[in-house]
C-alpha cells in the first residue's frame, strides 16, 4: 500500500465510523427515554443523584457496574433491600463487626436520604438488558434459600435490623438464647409466627421474646415469609 | 536535541515522574484498605483516595504527553517553539490546578463523578490549558515547511482530547445519559485520542532510533490510527450493553471491540518490523527495551485482556468486578506508562546533551515494574474471576465473597510494594538525570 491510500484509508474509516457512531447516538437518544422511564424523573429523584455526587458515594459503590469495586452494586438496592432498610442503614451505616469492611457514616440529613432512595428507585427501574444477572445456580450453606425473591430479601433485612440474631440463630449464627430457627419452617406456618412476633405473651406468658409492635404488617409479613421458607 | 525550546519537556518529566510515584503510593493504601479494616477510615476514606490514585495517573500522563509533544514538535517542524513563555506558563497552571484538585479532594470538594471528580470550576481551567497547550503546538507547526503525518496526528490526537473532554462538564440528570457521554470522555480519550497521541510519539522514537525511511514508518502510523479510530468510536458500544442503553450495542460493541485488537497486533509487528530492518545501529538498548516493551505489554494488558472481558456474553459476569480494576491496570500501565517512559527514557538525556548516562537503574526500574505490574494485574485478575464465579455466578453476599478473595489482595498489595520500589527508582533516575550538567 503506498502512503497517499494509507492516508486515505486513515480519513475515510475515521469519517465512516464517527458518522455510524453519531447515528447509533441519535438512536439511542430516541430511545433512552423509554428505557429510563423519564417521566418519573422528578426534581426529587434528580436532587438525590446531586446527593450521590456530593459525597462522592460512587468512588466507593458501583452502580449499573460502574464506578468503585470496594462496594456493593447499587444498580438493585432498591428492590433487594426495600425503602425502610435504606432509611435505617443511611442514617447508621456502621457495621456492629469490627472485622468487615465499613462504610463511613456520612451524616445524611433525612431529607438527603429521602432522596438518595427516590434516586434509588428509579435506577432500579432502568431497562439493563437484564444486568446483573440472575445467579446459575443455588448455593446452599444453610437451611435459607440463597436465591432469595425481593420479599424474602425484605424478610431478611427485617431479621437483621431488628438484630434478631442477638438470640435466636440461623445455620449456626447468631445467639443462643432463644430457640435455633434453622428449620423453624418445618414447625411453625406464618400465622403462628406472625402472632409470635407481634405479641409472643400470647404464646406462651413466659417467654423473654419482647414484642415488636414497630414492625409495620408489610414488614411482618415479609420477615414470617422468610423464616416460614426456613425447611 | 537541536532546538533551545525543546527544553521546556524537562520539567514537565520531571513532575510527571513525580505524581507518579504519588499515585503509586497512594495505590498501596488503597489495597490496604480492602485487606485490614480502615484506621484512616474518617480522614481518607476510599472513595477519596481512589479519586487522588485516578487523577495524579490522568495528571502525571498529561505530563508525560505534553513534555512528549514539546520535544518531538520543535525537531519536527525545524523550527523552534512559537513560545516558550506559554509552554511555562502552561507548566505552571496545569501543576497548581493538578494540586489543588487533589487538595481540594481531601476536602470533599468533589464533582462525583468517577474519573472525573474534578469540580466544575477545575474543569473549566483544564480546558484554558488545552487550548494554550494547543495554541502553542499549532502555532509552531504552521512555521513548518512541510507537514508531516506524526505533526498532524499528534495535533488531531490532542484537539480529541480537548474536544472529548468538554462532555465531562455538564450534570446530567439521567443517570443513562450519564454514562453514555461519561464514556465519551473516558473510552474515546484511551482508546482513541491518547492512542493517536501515544502511535505519534512512538512513530518519531521509532523514526529516530532505527533510521527507517519516513515514509514506511509514516504509511504504518496513518494504518494504524486509522484501525484505531475506525475499531475504537463504535467500540465505545462495549461500555453501552448494562446502562439502559438498547440492546443493538451488544453487537455493535461485542464486533467493534473484537476488533480493536487489530491495530495493536498491527503496532507489535511494525514496531518488530522496524527494529530488524534499522538502517542504523541502536546504541540505546534502554530506549529499545522501552520501545518493545510497550509494544508487548500494551498488546497483553489491553487488546488481548480487553477483548476477552469485552466480549457481552463474559461482560454479563464480569462487568462491575476485579476483572475490571486487572484490565485497567494492566492496559494503562501497557498503553501509556510505558510508552510516556520510553519516550522520557529518549528524551530527557538527549535534553541534557548526555551522549551517554548509566542505563543500569533504567533497566531496573524496566523488569521490576513490568513484573510487578503483571502480577498486580494477574492476582486482581484471579479475584476478579473468584468474585464474578461466587457472587454473579451463585449469588453469594458481596461480603462475603469479598473474603474469599483476600489472598489475592494481599498478592496485589507484595507487587505493589515491589511497583513502588521500581518506581521510586524511576523517580530518583529521573531527576538525577534531571539535575545533570550538561
Amino acid at each position: 500500500m503506498e502512503s497517499k491510500a494509507a492516508k486515505n484509508l486513515f480519513i475515510w474509516a475515521t469519517v465512516i465510523c464517527t458518522a455510524v457512531f453519531i447515528w447509533l447516538t441519535i438512536d439511542t437518544h430516541l430511545s433512552i427515554p423509554k428505557r429510563t422511564n423519564t417521566d418519573q424523573l422528578t426534581d426529587e429523584v434528580v436532587s438525590g443523584k446531586r446527593v450521590w455526587h456530593k459525597y462522592n458515594c460512587n468512588d466507593c459503590h458501583t452502580i449499573l457496574g460502574i464506578g468503585g469495586y470496594y462496594s456493593p452494586d447499587m444498580t438493585k438496592v432498591y428492590s433487594s433491600r426495600g425503602e425502610n432498610w435504606l432509611k435505617v442503614f443511611l442514617k447508621n451505616p456502621e457495621s456492629p463487626d469490627p472485622q468487615r469492611r465499613k462504610m463511613p457514616n456520612q451524616k445524611l440529613s433525612d431529607d438527603e436520604i429521602k432522596k438518595l432512595i427516590a434516586f434509588f428507585k428509579w435506577v432500579d427501574a432502568i431497562d439493563t438488558n437484564e444486568w446483573p444477572p440472575e445467579p446459575i445456580t443455588v448455593a446452599k450453606a444453610t437451611g435459607a434459600p440463597i436465591k432469595d425473591t425481593a420479599q424474602i430479601l425484605k424478610g431478611k433485612n427485617v431479621y437483621n435490623q431488628n438484630r434478631c440474631d442477638l438470640c435466636h440463630r440461623i445455620g449456626g449464627q447468631g445467639g443462643v438464647i432463644g430457640p435455633d430457627l434453622s428449620h423453624v419452617g418445618t414447625k411453625r406456618d406464618t400465622q403462628w409466627l406472625s402472632q409470635l412476633v407481634k405479641n409472643p405473651k400470647s404464646i406462651n406468658p413466659t417467654t423473654q421474646m419482647p414484642a415488636y409492635p414497630q414492625l409495620s404488617e408489610d414488614e411482618v409479613q415479609a420477615l414470617t415469609g422468610f423464616l416460614g421458607g426456613l425447611k | 536535541m537541536t532546538y533551545e525550546s525543546q527544553k521546556v519537556a524537562i520539567k514537565y518529566f520531571v513532575i510527571s515522574a513525580v505524581f507518579f510515584g504519588l499515585q503509586s503510593l497512594v495505590g498501596l493504601l488503597l489495597i490496604l484498605k480492602y485487606i485490614w479494616p480502615d484506621p484512616l477510615i474518617s480522614i481518607l476514606p476510599f472513595n477519596t483516595a481512589r479519586a487522588i490514585h485516578t487523577n495524579l495517573l490522568v495528571v502525571w500522563m498529561l505530563f508525560g504527553f505534553m513534555g512528549g509533544t514539546y520535544y518531538v514538535v520543535p525537531e519536527e517542524s525545524k523550527t523552534e517553539l512559537y513560545s516558550k513563555k506559554l509552554a511555562d506558563l502552561q507548566f505552571y497552571l496545569l501543576l497548581i490546578g493538578g494540586l489543588v484538585g487533589v487538595i481540594g479532594f481531601l476536602f470533599g470538594w468533589t464533582a462525583g463523578r468517577p474519573l472525573l471528580e474534578l469540580p466544575v470550576e477545575l474543569k473549566w481551567a483544564v480546558v484554558i490549558v488545552a487550548l494554550i497547550f494547543i495554541f502553542n503546538v499549532f502555532m509552531t507547526m504552521l512555521k513548518t515547511k512541510k507537514w508531516t503525518a506524526v505533526q498532524g496526528l499528534l495535533l488531531g490526537g490532542l484537539a480529541m482530547l480537548a474536544a472529548m473532554w468538554l462532555f465531562a462538564i455538564p450534570f446530567f440528570k439521567n443517570l443513562t445519559f450519564d454514562y453514555y457521554y461519561w464514556w465519551w470522555v473516558i473510552h474515546l480519550w484511551v482508546e482513541g485520542a491518547w492512542e493517536l497521541i501515544a502511535a505519534s510519539l512512538m512513530a518519531f522514537i521509532l523514526l529516530k532510533i532505527t533510521g527507517v525511511e519516513r515514509q514506511v514508518v509514516e504509511k504504518w502510523l496513518y494504518i494504524e490510527v486509522g484501525l484505531v479510530l475506525a475499531s475504537g468510536i463504535i467500540g465505545t458500544g462495549h461500555h453501552y450493553y448494562w446502562i439502559g442503553t438498547p440492546g443493538y450495542w451488544l453487537w455493535w460493541g461485542g464486533i467493534f471491540s473484537a476488533l480493536e485488537t487489530v491495530p495493536i497486533v498491527l503496532m507489535v509487528f511494525d514496531t518488530l518490523r522496524h527494529v530488524k530492518h534499522r538502517k542504523i545501529e541502536i546504541p540505546d538498548r534502554l530506549v529499545l527495551y522501552w520501545t518493545i516493551g510497550c509494544a508487548l505489554f500494551h498488546f497483553f494488558g489491553a487488546a488481548v485482556m480487553g477483548m476477552v472481558h469485552t466480549l457481552p456474553q463474559v461482560n454479563r459476569w464480569t462487568h462491575g468486578t476485579q476483572v475490571t480494576a486487572s484490565h485497567g491496570h494492566l492496559a494503562f500501565f501497557g498503553a501509556y506508562a510505558m510508552l510516556i517512559l520510553t519516550v522520557i527514557y529518549y528524551a530527557l538525556p538527549k535534553l541534557k546533551g548526555l551522549t551517554q548516562f548509566n542505563q543500569k537503574r533504567g533497566f531496573w526500574v524496566f523488569w521490576i515494574t513490568v513484573s510487578m505490574m503483571l502480577t498486580i494485574g494477574l492476582a486482581f485478575g484471579v479475584a476478579g474471576v473468584i468474585q464474578s464465579y461466587m457472587q454473579r455466578g451463585l449469588g453469594i453476599d458481596f461480603l462475603t465473597v469479598q473474603g474469599f478473595m483476600k489472598p489475592w489482595f494481599i498478592a496485589v498489595f507484595i507487587a505493589g510494594l515491589g511497583f513502588f520500589a521500581g518506581v521510586i527508582l524511576y523517580v530518583i533516575d529521573v531527576l538525577s538525570l534531571a539535575m545533570k550538567k550538561s
